[in-house]
C-alpha cells in the first residue's frame, strides 16, 4: 500500500519516546502490531474481519480504563492514542486510514510535549514532524515513486514554510489563565528529593549530572557556605530511614531575619514535587505560588510537573523557631523503642559530659573530624543497626549518612533535632551570569534546637569534608569515586561546551517555555507597541496573517514562474512593443520574420535596422554556431531602434 | 434523518452547480485556470486535522504547556500553508480536449483531455471528476504535459456531451481540495449497439450491375497482372512466383467493385432502433470482411466505399440519425 512503510515508521517514531511510561502491555502490543500490519504488507495477508477488530477496539478500551480509571489525562489518554493506533492499523485499506494514523502520530509527539517541554525534546520534535509529515506527503502523493530524500525535503520544505506564521502565532496568541479543567496529576519516577531519606538515597542522586534547578541574583551571591537550598525536612525516624510527617498541622514558627537579604529567581526544572528550593531561608515569596511549612521549607500548592520559575527574597542569617511547641519538641526527640544501642549509649555519655546542647553537637563534630571518618560516595551497605554499623565500624559514608548519625545522636542526648536535605552549593555560569546547581549537588544535613536561638543548622559533612562546602564534590571526592562533571572539572574546553549547553537551556527555559502573558506583554512593549492589550494582539495576529499569506503567495507565484524564455525571443518581444507603440501590430498568423519584414516596408526609415535585426534574429535562431557576439550585436540593435 | 438530508444537499449542490454556469458560462478550448475560478475547501481530512489541532491549543492551553502549543501553531501553520499549495497546483493549469473516441451503446466513449503545465512547478495528482466520480488522476511534469482520458458510460446511441467536468487537486497533503469546474460543448458519439447475427445481409451489387446473392466475385479468374506495391497480399499468384516467374496478381473479374448497399427500406416491419442497430451489424461484418458497402436512410444517402473512415462515417450517420428528419 502507498506510504504504509513511512506511516508505520512515523508512529513508530511517535510512540518511542512514551514507551517508558506505558504499561508493558501496551508497548508490546503497539510494537506486535506494527510488526504484523508491515508483515501483512509485504505478504499480502488478509486483514482481520470487522468483528475482530471491533472485539480488539472494545477489549482495548476497556483494558486502559481498567489500568488508569479513566481516559482523561496524559498518562491514560497516551495509552489510549496508543492502542487507537494499534487497533487502527488492522484496519488500514486506504489513504483515509493511514492519514487518520498519522494524525495519531502528531497528537502522541504533541503528548510527548505535554510530558516533558525541555530543551532536549527540540530535535526529538522536529524530526517528528517532519517524518510524520513526509508520510502524509507519501500517502497522498502521486504513483511515481518518489525517493526517500525527496519525500523528506518536500516535508521540511512545508514545515519551514510553516514556521514563520507558527513564530508569529505564538508570540501573538493570547495566553490565557489556565488551567480550564482539572488537571491530573502525572506518576513519574523523576530525579530529585524525596520525602524520604535512606542512607545512600543522596548519594545515589549525586551521580547525577542533571541540572536540579538555576538561580539568577539580583544583587551580590552569597559565599559557598551560606548556599544553602533547603528541601523537605525529616522529621520521623525509623531506625534508619527519616522522613517527612504526612500530617503537617503544626503552629507556624515566627522567623527573625538578621543582616542583608538575597534577592533572586530560581528556574526549577521539572521534579513532579511540590517543592522549591529556596535559599535558606526564605523571606518573601509569590503569595498565591507558594508557601512556607512550619519547618521553613518553601513548597508550591501543586507538583512542579514544569519548568517554573518564582522570585524569591531570603536571608542568609536569622533566628527561626525561638520558640518550641510541645507538639514540636516531640517530634524532635522522637525516636524508636530500640535499635541502634551503641549511639544511644555514646548519646548518654555525651549528655552526661557536657550537658549543653552546642557543646554535645560540637563533640560530636569533633568525634567526626578526628576519627579516621571517610566522605565518599560509595559507602559500603549498612545492615541491622545501620548508625551504629556506621559511626563504630564502617565509618564511610557520604552527607546522609554524618546527617542521620549526628541528628540520631543529638536526639537520644535529648536535644531537638531534624534532618533538611536539599543541595548545597552550584556552580557560576559567567556566560549565562547565573548558579547552576544539579543534582550532584544534593545535600543533607541536621538542625538542632538551642534555647534563645532556636533552629541552628549543623553540618557534620563540613566536619569531615569541609572541601565539600567550599569547592562541591568534585574538590570533596578522591580521585576514583564516580563523580559526575569530573571532565567538566579536567577540561576547559569541556567546561566551555557544558556550560554553553546549560546557557543555551536556560535561555530555552526563559525564552520559550516560560513565555507567558506577562513577557508576551514585555516583548510587545519592547517592539515599540505602547499599553499592548487583547485588541492589540488581536490586531497584530491579523496583520501578521495578512502579511504571511502575502509572502506565501509570492513565493507560489515565483515557484509556479514560467521557464524563462531564451534573449532572441525576449529582445523580439521588445522590438514588437516599440513597433506596436507606432501603431504596427502583428497578426495572429505572423511570425517574427514575416512581422520584422512587414515592419521594413511600412516604416522606410527603420527599414535597415530592422533588417539588421531580422538577420541577426535568424542567425541566432537557426544559425549553425550562434555566438555572444552576435547576441550582443541583437542587444544593441535593439536597444537602437527608436521608432 | 439522513434523506431530508441528502436532498437538501442535492439541492444546495444543483443551485451552486448552476451558479457556477451562470458565472462562468462554456469555457473556450483550450482552456486556461486562473485563480478566479478555482474553488477550494477542506476535505474531511482536513476538517479532523483541524480538529486536531483545535484540541491541541486547548489542550496546550490549560497545561500552559508552550512547546505543545507550539506545536499547535506549527500544525495549523502547515495546513494554511498546505491550502496555498493545493491553490497553486491547479492554478494557471491549461486543458486542451485533443479527441473523443466513439463506441456503442452500452459501452464508454472516451474524451482525450491534454493537460499542459506552463509553470516550472509540478503539478501532481490532478483528479478529473464527472458527475463527482473521480475518473483519471494524472501527474502533470514542470514545463510538460500529461494526457488524461475520461471514460463516459453511453446509456443510448446518439451524442455524449462532456457538459461538465471537475479538474480537481488534493496535493499536497490530503487536508484540502481545490476544484474548477468547466463547461465544456464536446461530445462523443456513441454508435448504435449492433443487433444480434440473424439477418442475412442484403445481395451484392457489382458494377457489372444486378444481384449476384452472396456469391463473391473471387471465383471469376480473369488473368495475371505485374505486382504493384498495394495490392492484397491474398491474391498474389504465390503458384507463379514458385516458379520463378516473379510476383503477379491473380485478376477476377469485377473483384474490386463488389458492394452493398444497406437500405434503412429493406428493413419494413421493424422498430427504428432495431432497424438501426441491424445496418449497425451489416456495416460491420460487411468492413470485417473488407467489402464495400454504402449506406441508404431517409435523408442520408452514402455511397459504398471502405475503409475505417468510411465505416465511421457509416456508423455516426446511424448514430445521429433522427427519424422524420431529412436532409436537404
Amino acid at each position: 500500500m502507498r506510504g504504509l512503510p513511512w506511516v508505520l515508521g512515523a508512529i513508530a517514531a511517535a510512540v518511542a519516546p512514551h514507551v517508558a511510561f506505558l504499561p508493558a502491555w501496551i508497548a508490546l502490543l503497539i510494537v506486535a502490531a506494527v510488526a504484523w500490519r508491515w508483515t501483512a504488507d509485504r505478504r499480502a495477508w488478509p486483514l482481520p474481519p470487522r468483528w475482530l477488530r471491533v472485539l480488539v477496539a472494545i477489549t482495548a478500551t476497556l483494558a486502559v480504563l481498567g489500568t488508569y480509571r479513566t481516559l482523561n489525562g496524559i498518562e491514560a489518554g497516551t495509552a489510549f492514542l496508543v492502542l487507537l493506533a494499534g487497533v487502527k492499523l488492522l484496519e488500514t485499506r486506504g489513504s483515509r486510514d493511514l492519514t487518520v494514523i498519522v494524525f495519531i502520530a502528531y497528537f502522541l509527539l504533541y503528548a510527548a510535549l505535554l510530558r516533558d517541554q525541555r530543551l532536549p525534546q527540540l530535535p526529538y520534535l522536529l524530526a517528528g514532524g517532519v517524518f510524520s509529515t513526509a508520510a502524509l506527503i507519501r500517502v497522498h502523493a502521486g504513483a511515481a515513486g518518489d525517493s526517500a530524500r525527496d519525500v523528506l525535503v518536500r516535508s521540511g520544505a512545508l514545515l519551514l514554510q510553516a514556521l514563520p506564521l507558527a513564530v508569529l502565532l505564538f508570540v501573538l496568541f493570547p495566553r490565557l489563565p489556565g488551567p480550564f479543567w482539572g488537571i491530573t496529576a502525572g506518576e513519574s519516577a523523576r530525579t530529585g528529593l524525596g520525602d524520604e531519606m535512606t542512607p545512600g538515597d543522596i548519594s545515589d542522586l549525586s551521580v547525577s549530572g542533571e541540572v536540579a534547578f538555576r538561580v539568577r541574583f539580583s544583587g551580590e551571591m552569597p559565599p559557598p557556605a551560606q548556599r544553602y537550598w533547603r528541601g523537605p525536612v525529616l522529621h520521623e525516624f525509623d531506625g534508619r530511614s527519616w522522613r517527612r510527617p504526612r500530617a503537617q498541622a503544626f503552629p507556624s514558627q515566627p522567623v527573625t531575619y538578621l543582616g542583608e537579604p538575597v534577592e533572586y529567581q530560581i528556574t526549577l526544572e521539572p521534579t513532579d514535587r511540590p517543592w522549591i528550593l529556596a535559599l535558606d531561608i526564605p523571606a518573601e515569596w509569590p503569595e498565591r505560588e507558594a508557601f512556607r511549612t512550619y519547618d521553613f521549607q518553601l513548597v508550591a500548592p501543586r507538583p512542579l510537573s514544569e519548568v517554573s520559575s518564582f522570585r524569591l527574597r531570603s536571608y542568609p542569617r536569622f533566628l527561626a523557631g525561638v520558640e518550641l511547641p510541645k507538639s514540636l519538641r516531640r517530634k524532635g526527640l522522637q525516636l524508636p523503642e530500640e535499635g541502634n544501642p551503641r549511639s544511644r549509649a555514646l548519646a548518654g555519655e555525651l549528655a552526661a559530659r557536657h550537658g549543653d546542647p552546642q557543646a554535645i553537637a560540637q563533640a560530636m563534630l569533633q568525634m567526626f573530624r578526628e576519627q579516621p571518618f571517610v566522605y565518599t560516595l560509595d559507602p559500603p551497605k549498612l545492615a541491622e543497626d545501620a548508625m551504629d554499623e556506621f559511626l563504630f565500624e564502617t565509618r564511610r559514608g557520604f552527607c546522609e549518612h554524618y546527617a542521620s548519625a549526628f541528628t540520631l545522636v543529638m536526639r537520644a542526648a535529648g536535644v531537638p533535632a531534624r534532618v533538611v536535605t536539599g543541595y548545597q552549593g552550584g556552580d557560576f555560569n559567567p556566560m549565562g551570569g547565573y548558579l547552576i546547581v544539579r543534582q550532584s549537588d544534593a545535600h543533607a544535613w541536621s538542625e538542632i534546637w538551642i534555647e534563645g536561638r532556636g533552629w541552628v543548622r549543623v553540618d557534620p559533612t563540613a566536619a569531615v569534608a569541609p572541601e565539600r562546602i567550599e569547592r562541591g564534590l568534585i574538590g570533596a571526592m578522591g580521585e576514583f569515586e564516580p563523580v559526575p562533571g569530573r571532565l567538566r572539572d579536567a577540561s576547559r574546553l569541556w567546561m566551555q561546551v557544558t556550560l554553553g549547553w546549560d546557557t543555551l537551556n536556560d535561555f530555552w527555559n526563559e525564552r520559550v517555555v516560560r513565555f507567558n502573558a506577562a513577557r508576551q506583554l514585555d516583548l510587545l512593549e519592547r517592539l515599540g507597541i505602547d499599553d499592548p492589550d487583547w485588541r492589540t494582539l488581536g490586531l497584530a495576529m491579523a496583520a501578521s496573517l495578512a502579511a504571511f499569506f502575502v509572502a506565501l503567495s509570492t513565493y507560489l507565484a515565483w515557484r509556479f514562474r514560467p521557464p524563462a524564455r531564451d534573449w532572441p525571443a525576449r529582445l523580439h518581444d521588445v522590438v514588437r512593443r516599440r513597433l506596436v507603440r507606432r501603431g504596427l501590430h502583428p497578426r495572429e498568423s505572423e511570425g517574427p520574420v514575416a512581422f520584422l519584414e512587414r515592419a521594413a516596408t511600412e516604416c522606410p526609415d527603420l527599414a535597415a535596422d530592422l533588417a539588421e535585426i531580422r538577420d541577426v534574429y535568424v542567425d541566432l535562431r537557426y544559425g549553425p554556431l550562434p555566438t555572444d557576439t552576435d547576441l550582443r550585436r541583437l542587444k544593441h540593435l535593439v536597444n537602437r531602434l527608436r521608432p | 434523518m439522513a434523506s431530508p438530508l441528502r436532498r437538501l444537499r442535492a439541492a444546495l449542490e444543483a443551485r451552486t452547480q448552476a451558479w457556477i454556469r451562470r458565472r462562468q458560462g462554456i469555457d473556450p478550448e483550450p482552456l486556461r485556470l486562473h485563480r478566479g475560478r478555482i474553488y477550494i475547501l477542506p476535505t474531511p481530512l482536513g476538517l479532523a486535522y483541524a480538529t486536531m489541532v483545535f484540541a491541541m491549543v486547548l489542550g496546550a492551553l490549560n497545561y500552559g504547556n508552550n512547546l505543545g502549543l507550539g506545536l499547535a501553531f506549527l500544525l495549523a501553520s502547515l495546513g494554511l500553508v498546505t491550502m496555498h499549495h493545493c491553490h497553486g497546483t491547479l492554478s494557471g493549469l491549461e486543458i486542451r480536449l485533443t479527441g473523443t473516441e466513439s463506441a456503442f451503446a452500452g459501452r464508454d466513449v472516451a474524451f482525450h483531455l491534454l493537460l499542459v503545465n506552463h509553470s516550472l512547478a509540478p503539478r501532481p495528482r490532478i483528479e478529473l471528476n464527472v458527475a463527482r466520480q473521480p475518473l483519471a488522476v494524472t501527474d502533470v511534469p514542470a514545463a510538460g504535459s500529461a494526457s488524461a482520458t475520461l471514460a463516459l458510460r453511453a446509456q443510448r446511441r446518439g451524442r455524449v456531451p462532456l457538459a461538465r467536468y471537475e479538474v480537481a487537486t488534493r496535493h499536497p497533503l490530503g487536508l484540502f481540495r481545490a476544484w474548477a469546474v468547466v463547461h465544456g460543448e464536446h461530445a462523443a458519439i456513441a454508435w448504435p449497439a449492433p443487433a444480434e447475427r440473424d439477418r442475412i445481409p442484403p445481395g451484392v451489387e457489382t458494377d457489372t450491375g444486378g444481384a449476384q446473392d452472396f456469391a463473391r466475385g473471387d471465383h471469376d479468374f480473369a488473368g495475371l497482372k505485374p505486382y504493384q506495391a498495394g495490392d492484397s497480399l491474398h491474391h498474389v499468384a504465390w503458384k507463379a512466383f514458385a516458379r520463378g516467374q516473379g510476383l503477379h496478381t491473380k485478376q477476377y473479374a469485377g473483384t474490386d467493385v463488389v458492394s452493398h448497399v444497406f437500405d434503412w427500406d429493406g428493413l419494413p416491419g421493424l422498430g427504428t432502433e432495431l432497424r438501426l442497430a441491424q445496418l449497425c451489424r451489416w456495416v460491420l461484418d460487411a468492413h470485417e470482411r473488407g467489402e464495400a458497402f454504402g449506406l441508404r436512410l431517409p435523408g442520408v444517402a452514402i455511397e459504398p466505399n471502405l475503409g475505417t473512415a468510411h465505416r465511421d462515417r457509416c456508423l455516426d450517420a446511424l448514430a445521429l440519425f433522427v427519424e422524420g428528419q431529412s436532409r436537404a
